[in-house]
């Protein structure tokens, strides 16, 4: 009996073997059709090759439903005649040659290069669950992980769990954005696995990043295509950046009241940075803007950066100029044995108007001054 | 068996051995930390921590992270930091989970296969489920498919890409709504715009290229753009922020010499010309003299980029110009890209041809006006800065007194936005407009302290006479006898207001009264020590009414309307992106605050405690400011 079993046995293993190896084999041919380099390619795993596989097949679903019928002519395109992108799509057909095409290629290529490396981010598609689709190849630089590590995989395991909620409520496309795409603006915290030295480390010291995601819902009605979000995903550097004379920098205590102010306010808002201290920045702006402030403000408390939008900040004497704040909060001071790092509000504040209706004084504090300047 | 899986899960490999890092899976706010790759002392060992890291890595699942996590919470808190040691303790960890390490690998696969299935076409008509080989070999040949229907990756002429770059062009300037530009340093020529600037500016490439970038700029942004592109000695001061003390530093430099460094970053704002004409009609676009003010659109771009440095000997035409006045070996400019934010307001040209119903005021706690909207004038017949300073009470029919007298109270109270009814407002010409107003004490997300009162105010009906009655809305007050503006009849009785002589005396005070009210009721029920006093709060303020603290804790007196929340009529709402959980300030329920946005439990926390709450959140990101930032030797000169 037994030797029944262990042939029994060794028969079953046997076949088992060769099922695996059919398996394997398949999984390679799939590997090979990937657009990957043959050494990131010989590193992946099964689960990883199907995911990237699913990854090629959906992006590839998202810009067919972008174009139009093959046959699209490209001249429209070069000509730029601002048609939806719908139009946009020219597909690769024959008729044209193998070098024109390679230009062309090429200089999509550089200038898309160029373009992300402008705006000092990578793009993003995700779908309406928050799967990575795709990511551009140089996401690397921003998270320390690369295209092939990350596309495919689910964003929020690599967000913040707080600001779950907020990526959630921008997947949703409602029935209005189905005709005109829905347009995204927020700030988000994503691991990164970058040292201070911009080297990739493993994600066991990873740290929260603050990506500042801009972009569009894109809607395909199409059967066969998909609805993603297209976003590119920025960093919000201060530092660096030549300041335009119609810049001011200010600081803030947590409670958005200022702390310092540069004199350069005085130019541009009439008042003196010693008049600001002590003051709510809430009592300074058009009521209006209050909500955009507030935004400001609690992406300024939970992901320390922030990028206002524009909003309007009240002149002294009268009127108002609309300005536009990058934020951050930063540590300031030593941090005393016991006692927590006091933190401080950074805001670069960009004038981005002249001063509008300069007779008109909305604010209490705007007739003030006839008292007592 | 798990001597086979094991060793199955050692061919299991698609390709050799990996060496990839291990992802994190970990749905808690605080620090990750996970084991880096075990040093092997036994294959089984290893082979299952593999199995581990492989399953991280490849399969992650959304929906599966909950049922992970608990297993391996249990590895984690054995595993961390320490390499190679206990190795006898891990092993142990890991053969108990064992089977349910086998069970998840077995679901992350099938559940990958079945998304693969969904995802291919000849899949798809199947009844009945196919097993894993068939669909994975469909994806083959569906894959094979679709190169063949014109990807480009050959990999003979560059590299392989996931998307072919002119596809990722155009998702990335869809995207990005933006368009990239190159502008000359010296005249300010394009020497190169992307095509997408058609979309945002309405012109055409062909307009642009070779034209000056300042034809197409605001005459009062002029300057600025020639600072950010120039190395003019009108502008030698470099300001620039440092990343260590936040402070902006006079850069060392030679004047000119860092502005047009390679590398060097640009950010600025500018207005920036929107072609009104079709494009199509081009003959009617000239550049230079199409300058009217009044028919010229503008739009606010955020130019964000680098300089850069060419020499010439690489440049072809464009480069020809330049190259005379230039250093003769190097063309400078600038490579931009320019976006219109989403979210900008519209800048209103100051055409209203409707008579607005809606303005917006601000009260401070007492009722007096601390700011008024523009729209007012037109409605009320006052300037904002006849109203400034003066009390809402002043303006308020007689009739109305109570029920607004008792809405004040409440708003500063509640959290939640009081709609009054309608009420009657008197005008600067002595006739009465009806009123409905929204109110809600806005608070200082930080502090909680309460900033000011911001009242939305709807027009119901425009100059009543002195003897009309309100809307159908107003409560009928029973003390209200007549409506007669200038009867000094007896003063209508509000609870808790002490009358005083004079009609406008008694008006103006009941603000002042309840406000007060307010912070005699604080002040019996605060909270003690620390609980109410904000870190940051300072003893004196310019604003009146932020010396009140308004704990959370305060029950309210008495029993809170939830009235059904008005319209909300901030034409600037963001679109779209609702903010956590909350939504934006002028909707329903909660204000935006720490409360709704990181829980409950941080309301019952004193303010140190909750300011110590978000800075550890804060610590644990990554401030980008651009470059490294050492804790260690920031100072700071305030």
């Amino acid at each position: 009996m037994t030797a029944d079993k262990e042939k029994r046995r060794a028969i079953s293993r046997e076949a088992a073997r060769r099922r695996r190896r059919v398996e394997s084999d398949v999984f390679g041919d799939l590997s090979r059709l990937l657009p990957l380099q043959p050494s990131v390619r010989t590193h992946l795993d099964k689960p990883s090759v199907i995911r990237l596989a699913l990854s090629y097949i959906r992006i590839h679903k998202v810009l067919k439903g972008n174009a139009g019928t093959k046959a699209e002519a490209s001249h429209t395109v070069k000509h730029g005649q601002g048609m939806e992108s719908g139009e946009e799509r020219r597909e690769y057909g024959g008729g044209r040659g193998e070098k024109e095409k390679e230009t062309e290629d090429l200089e999509a290529s550089e200038e898309t290069d160029m373009y992300l490396r402008t705006l000092e981010g990578f793009l993003m598609v995700l779908s309406t669950e928050g799967d990575m689709i795709f990511l551009s190849d140089n996401v690397c630089k921003y998270m320390g992980l690369t295209q092939t590590e990350l596309m495919g995989h689910n964003i929020f395991e690599f967000t913040h769990p707080c600001d779950h909620e907020e990526i959630r409520n921008n997947l949703r496309l409602s029935a209005g954005e189905v005709w005109c795409g829905g347009k995204r603006d927020f700030v988000m915290r994503i691991k990164s696995a970058l040292t201070h030295r911009g080297r990739s480390a493993n994600l066991k010291s990873a740290t929260w990043k603050v990506l500042h995601c801009q972009g569009r819902a894109k809607v395909c009605v199409a059967p066969s295509s998909v609805s993603c979000l297209l976003l590119t995903c920025q960093t919000l550097p201060l530092s660096h950046t030549l300041l335009s004379t119609h810049t001011f920098t200010s600081q803030h205590s947590m409670d958005m009241r200022f702390t310092y102010c540069e004199q350069r306010v005085t130019l541009l808002l009439g008042y003196s940075p010693e008049e600001l201290l002590g003051r709510s920045i809430y009592g300074l702006c058009h009521t209006l803007d209050t909500s955009c402030l507030t935004k400001n403000h609690l992406n300024l408390c939970f992901k320390s950066q922030s990028v206002s939008g524009q909003y309007r900040m009240l002149v002294k004497g009268g009127g108002y100029v609309w300005v536009e704040s990058h934020s951050a909060v930063i540590p300031g001071g030593r941090p005393r044995p016991g006692a927590h790092q006091p933190l401080c509000i950074l805001c670069v504040t960009y004038v981005l108007s002249g001063v509008e209706e300069p007779f008109l004084q909305l604010s209490l504090d705007q007739t003030a001054h006839r008292y007592w300047s | 068996m798990s001597a086979r899986n094991s060793t199955a899960g050692g061919a299991d490999r698609a390709g050799g051995e990996q060496a990839e890092d291990v992802l994190v899976e970990d749905n808690h706010c605080s620090s990750m930390s996970l084991p880096s790759p075990m040093t092997p002392s036994s294959v089984a060992g290893m082979s299952l921590s593999m199995e581990m890291t492989r399953k991280r890595k490849g399969s992650m699942d959304n929906q599966d992270t909950k049922s992970a996590s608990i297993p391996d919470a249990d590895m984690e808190d054995d595993q961390n930091g320490t390499d190679g040691e206990d190795q006898h303790v891990k092993i142990k960890c890991f053969r108990e989970p064992h089977s349910q390490i086998e069970k998840r690998r077995r679901d992350k696969m099938n559940t990958l296969i079945d998304k693969l299935s969904a995802m291919i076409p000849t899949c798809n008509p199947m009844s009945r489920k196919l097993d894993k080989l068939t669909v994975l070999r469909m994806a083959v040949q569906h894959l094979k498919s679709l190169k063949g229907s014109g990807g480009s990756f050959s990999e003979a002429s560059y590299k392989p890409s996931f998307l072919p770059d002119e596809e990722l062009k155009h998702l990335v300037l869809k995207a990005a709504d933006g368009f990239l530009f190159v502008v000359g340093c010296d005249r300010g020529k394009i020497v190169f715009v992307s095509e997408s600037v058609t979309k945002i500016l309405n012109y055409s490439r062909a307009e642009l290229i070779g034209q000056s970038l300042f034809d197409y700029i605001h005459p009062k942004d002029m300057g600025k753009v020639k600072e950010q592109l120039s190395a003019s000695e009108l502008y030698p001061r470099e300001r620039l922020i440092d990343a260590k003390t936040g402070l902006q530093v006079q850069a060392d430099l030679p004047v000119g010499a860092a502005r047009l460094c390679s590398g060097a970053r640009r950010s600025f704002f500018c207005r920036m010309k929107y072609n009104k004409i079709s494009v199509k009609v081009e003959k009617e676009f000239q550049a230079s003299t199409s300058k009217k003010k009044e028919s010229q659109k503008y739009c606010t771009v955020h130019c964000t980029g680098y300089m850069r440095s060419w020499p010439t000997s690489h440049l072809g035409e464009e480069g020809e110009g330049e190259a005379d006045k230039q250093d003769s070996s190097h063309f400078s400019c600038l490579v931009a890209v320019g976006r219109v934010h989403s979210h900008s307001s519209p800048q209103v040209n100051g055409e209203v041809q409707v008579k607005p119903t809606v303005f917006i005021t601000r009260y401070a706690m007492d009722g007096k006006f601390t700011f008024v909207d523009q729209r007012a004038t037109t409605i009320l017949g006052y300037l904002p800065q006849e109203l400034l300073g003066t009390s809402c009470y002043e303006y308020f029919h007689q009739d109305d007194l109570p029920h607004l007298a008792d809405r004040h109270r409440k708003v500063l109270r509640c959290k939640e936005k009081i709609e009054t009814s309608c009420y009657k407002f008197k005008t600067k010409h002595g006739s009465f407009v009806t009123l409905q107003s929204q109110w809600f004490s806005f608070v200082n997300p930080w502090t909680k302290d309460v900033e000011y009162i911001v009242s939305t105010n709807t027009v119901i009906s425009h100059d009543h006479s002195q003897t009309s009655r309100s809307g159908n809305k107003s409560e009928q007050s029973s003390n209200s006898k007549t409506s007669e503006e200038d009867g000094k009849k007896s003063l209508p009785i509000i609870p808790g207001i002490v009358a005083m002589p004079g009609n406008m005396i008694y008006a103006g005070s009941i603000g002042t009264q309840i406000a007060n009210e307010l912070l005699d009721f604080n002040r019996m029920n605060s909270s003690p020590s620390s609980g109410n006093v904000s870190p940051f709060s300072l003893p004196q303020d310019k604003c009146p009414q932020t010396h009140n603290q308004i704990s959370n804790n305060v029950p309210n007196g008495e029993a809170t309307d939830m009235e059904i929340p008005g319209k909300s009529s901030s034409e600037d709402e963001p679109q779209g992106a609702a903010f956590s959980g909350g939504e934006s300030l002028m909707e329903e329920n909660s204000q935006l605050d720490l409360d709704s946005v990181v829980g409950p439990g941080l309301s019952g926390l004193s303010n140190d405690e909750a300011a110590m709450a978000v800075i550890m959140s804060l610590l644990e990101t990554d401030t980008n400011l651009g470059e490294a930032v050492d804790f260690e030797e920031m100072h700071w000169s305030l």
